[in-house]
């Protein structure tokens, strides 16, 4: 029951482009991805938001589909698309009728081989992201809380340090030399991969993918900014208003270890126990037991895909009648308890069932109504950082055989204080009570 | 240029054949105590998702109290005959499941997933939820605290507000216009209230289980008359709301938010339900102006002017009566361009024929995406869901299509000047007053509130 054997062909282009197939006849839809190792992480400096911004930029025309055809073709195939920025890689993503998958193909090979946009098209996009930032952050109560504001507390890199978002004056600074200078460094065949999966033959699959990629020509390998951290030694503390929101609230980030480490793995399941839903021991001290806490989440954010310094998340906003020591206090209780006792073979098991579960959930997962995209993502980042698709087939192996003593061990070592940063969010006025 | 007309490129790659979607077989039946069962096998994924519904939401307890029905749901969890709260909670996990319990206008639900090869353990607990919930006291208090500082928080949200506004004024005295209690009205629940709601809705004549999974359909229905067959209890007497307000002419509701750096645009008017033989006309319709990334309202006001990251149409069907919004988060200096290029798309939908073109592609996008979203366990069981709780015919899934590709221009003129009632539609905007009032006000006569609901 454990072992996946999901049919994955790949394989790379002559210009780099890796190609990753997962053919699926069940239904006539196929879902196409194209993931450029790139992310807000490595971002120019002075060019927060950039990569974001980017992401905007490339449905905004290509060689030989002007602005809006890219949409129209797709959502006039029966298809729907989008986008998405990560710390390190970008993706671009349609599910259409396996009837379109030619369509799809042309126009992705078309904005790889091509951006062709103008000043207008900038002006128009940084416009809206600014729209999409008030709407995401500035203008919702905890808006950015806490995956804006923990990373300039919890690290001193500025890759891993900067606002992703983008503050406005480097949105504005942001010019078109910018958009294709970015565009011709990591916009490259050998610095992305191509996904297929659904409703294609493998081998159509691999025909279709060099009718289209294989003339796009190689570029320089992109340079990396080294995300690597400076050893930290304490910990570190940071304060954020809360403008709308009247509850008090803080994040506390464990820096975790290396990813495919076996630490990694136990500390995935660390994180199953602390943040599990209302099981976990987070969410079942302090919300339902001691009721110091009206909300309590998080956990490793999108575990696969990340490829350089993450951190174990815990959000809480608390009643105001607690203070925000006090809350803490409580919370490393729950910390310690884990490092003192370790967990028992009984929560161990149902920690590596509902892990399981978790799983072939984030496989199946869609986005936006796209089936698939959980099972593309991690095809795409065990491509892009570990070159071996196939991990997706084999990687629960891992996390299956961690063993309660490893648990306790990774507790210890990883769950200290100098390891972790923590965010207060303070709210700055009072809401009325509502009539 | 407000719309972009583009031909299609002529070196685009054309359609390849259409390739047939299996539609997927359903097992429709129901036990002898009346609860009615849709199954539906998909084996993507060595797990199944269901939904236990019921036929009595917010709605039908209104006269009890404010969002009753969703404090009852929340409670439903913390406690059985059997089992407390962190057994409920550690079950769940030994199982790989997730579950939920909630209630929206006209329904209550306790909707699960997990692994199949614990589905019987997980049936058992539902049933256990469903019938034996022992709504403990501590419990409960807990529950009103959470639901007091939710309902605070949400206070803070511009979508919340605008929503919560535009459905008063749109439902006025019908049930659809509280979508949350105040404090006081949290304050003023009594555990008696929960289990009289409890004991009315939770009956299995008033019950809906659908699932969907990777399962043998007839080993699951023998699960399921194993485990849900003893349970008795009779549907409730069901009522229907208070005549809705009828506003004529626009009127306009500014939600004031000190501080707010963008103001939140709700414009909406009454609509239909899933039942009505316009629907499918109305949902063409919609997808044209603002339902679609590739839609007039998108194009226009975030492609071309550049006001918003996320505009949008949706026609909202509850069970009695349905309504039509317009939404969109803009910058604060463009509220009055934004709503002028708002009702200029209404209005020209209203006064031209769209293109061919432009039809078949709209018509094509509904006809692609309706068939992917079958392809996922939850995207089936939603459909099927939406299918039985709003007595559509069984053939609905498979004749969805021909009725989209039967629709003409005609129509979709018909269906706008019909159901986009341009003259008569209610604007809410939440921001900043002193930014938005003087833009807002040259649309219709003007009421200020604040979050509270307090007139200003």
């Amino acid at each position: 029951m454990n072992r996946l054997h999901i049919p994955i062909e790949n394989g790379t282009l002559q210009n780099g482009l890796k190609i990753v197939i997962v053919p699926d006849s069940s239904a006539p839809v196929v879902t196409v991805g194209v993931y450029y190792k790139i992310g807000f992480r490595l971002e120019p400096r002075g060019r927060s938001g950039f990569a974001h911004l980017f992401e905007h930029m490339m449905f905004q025309g290509s060689a030989n589909a002007p602005k809006m055809q890219h949409i129209k073709l797709i959502n006039s195939s029966g298809g729907l698309l989008n986008g998405s920025t990560h710390y390190d890689v970008t993706n671009y993503y349609e599910s259409v009728p396996s009837n379109a998958l030619d369509r799809v193909l042309w126009l992705e090979a078309d904005r790889m081989r091509a951006l062709k946009v103008d000043d207008e098209n900038l002006r128009n996009q940084r416009d809206v992201v600014k729209e999409e930032v008030r709407v995401n952050v500035m203008n919702q109560p905890y808006g950015g809380f806490p995956w804006l504001d923990l990373p300039p507390v919890a690290f001193r890199n500025w890759a891993n340090a900067h606002n992703f978002y983008g503050d406005f004056a480097d949105l504005d600074a942001a010019d078109l030399a910018d958009v294709q200078a970015f565009f011709k460094t990591y916009y490259v065949p050998n610095n992305a991969v191509l996904l297929v999966l659904g409703d294609v033959k493998a081998d159509e699959g691999i025909a279709m993918a060099k009718k289209y990629f294989s003339d796009i020509p190689a570029g320089s390998p992109p340079p990396f900014a080294d995300p690597e951290e400076p050893k930290q030694t304490e910990e570190r503390r940071g304060h954020v208003e809360e403008k709308f929101g009247t509850l008090p609230a803080m994040a506390v980030g464990y820096t975790i270890p290396p990813r495919r480490t076996a630490d990694w793995c136990a500390m995935a399941l660390l994180d199953q126990a602390l943040h599990g839903g209302r099981a976990g021991r987070t969410y079942r001290d302090l919300v339902l037991e001691k009721q110091i806490a009206v909300e309590v989440d998080g956990g490793i954010d999108d575990i696969f895909g990340y490829n350089g310094p993450t951190q174990l998340v815990t959000r809480i906003l608390h009643r105001p009648e607690y203070s925000a020591e006090r809350t803490l206090a409580e919370f490393d209780v729950v910390i310690r308890e884990v490092q003192e006792k370790g967990i028992s073979e009984d929560e161990l098991e149902q920690l590596k069932v509902k892990w399981r579960s978790d799983y072939f959930s984030t496989l199946e997962g869609g986005r936006g109504g796209m089936p698939r995209y959980g099972l593309m993502h991690l095809l795409a980042c065990f491509t892009l950082f570990d070159n071996d698709p196939q991990l997706v087939n084999s990687i629960l192996d891992g996390f299956l055989a961690v063993k309660r003593a490893e648990i306790q061990q990774v507790a210890k070592k990883y769950l200290r204080p100098e390891h972790r940063a923590i965010v207060f969010r303070t709210p700055v006025k009072n809401v009325k009570e509502a009539a | 240029m407000a719309v972009f007309a583009v031909e299609v490129l002529a070196h685009a790659p054309a359609l390849t054949a259409e390739r047939p979607v299996t539609w997927p077989k359903r097992t429709k039946t129901r036990l002898a105590n009346g609860l009615e069962v849709v199954l539906a096998e998909s084996h993507s994924i060595p797990k199944f998702h269901g939904e236990l519904f019921f036929r009595s939401g917010n709605a039908a307890a209104i006269k009890r109290g404010v969002d009753l029905a969703e404090m009852t749901a929340a409670v439903v969890r913390t406690g059985t005959a059997r089992r407390t709260s962190r057994q409920i909670e550690e079950d769940l996990r030994r199982m790989g499941a997730d579950l939920s319990c909630g209630a929206g206008a006209d329904t209550s639900a306790i909707s699960f997933s997990g692994l199949s090869e614990l589905a019987e353990p997980l049936l058992t607990l539902v049933n256990e939820l469903a019938r034996d919930a022992s709504f403990p006291e501590p419990e409960f208090e807990r529950e009103r605290r959470q639901k007091l500082e939710e309902v605070k928080l949400s206070r803070t949200q511009p979508g919340f507000l605008a929503t919560e506004r535009l459905r008063k004024v749109l439902f006025g005295s019908h049930p659809y216009a509280q979508v949350a209690p105040s404090e006081a009205q949290v304050n003023a629940y009594q555990r008696d209230d929960l289990l009289g709601v409890y004991h009315d809705f939770y009956t299995p004549e008033n019950a809906l289980l659908v699932m969907v999974g990777d399962f043998d359909s007839a080993a699951t229905l023998k699960s399921i008359e194993k485990v849900f067959g003893l349970w008795t209890g009779k549907k409730p007497p069901t009522s229907t709301g208070a005549e809705l307000p009828r506003p004529k002419g626009r009127h306009v509701y500014v939600v004031h938010v000190p501080g707010a750096v963008q103001a939140q645009i709700l414009i909406g008017c009454h609509s239909i339900t899933r039942k009505n033989r316009d629907w499918v006309k109305l949902g063409l319709t919609n997808s044209l102006f603002g339902g679609a990334f590739n839609s007039r309202l998108v194009m226009n006001i975030r492609e071309d002017k550049g006001y918003t990251y996320s505009p949008r149409s949706s026609v909202h069907p509850l069970q009695q009566h349905g309504y039509f919004t317009i939404s969109a988060a803009v910058r604060s200096d463009v509220v009055a361009a934004s709503l002028t290029e708002m009702f200029y798309e209404l209005n020209k939908l209203r006064a031209l024929p769209v293109p061919e073109q432009e039809l078949a592609d709209a018509r094509n996008y509904l006809s692609g995406i309706f068939s992917m979203g079958l392809a996922t366990q939850n995207g089936l069981l939603s459909q099927l869901a939406t299918i039985a709780l709003n007595d559509l015919p069984d053939d609905y899934l498979e004749t969805y299509r021909d009725k989209l590709k039967s629709l003409t221009p005609s129509d979709v003129l018909a269906s706008a000047r019909k159901w986009f009632t341009s003259p008569d539609m209610q604007i809410v905007v939440v921001g900043d007053r002193a930014q938005i009032q003087e833009q807002a006000t040259l649309f219709g006569e003007t009421t200020v509130y604040d979050a509270t609901g307090t007139v200003i």
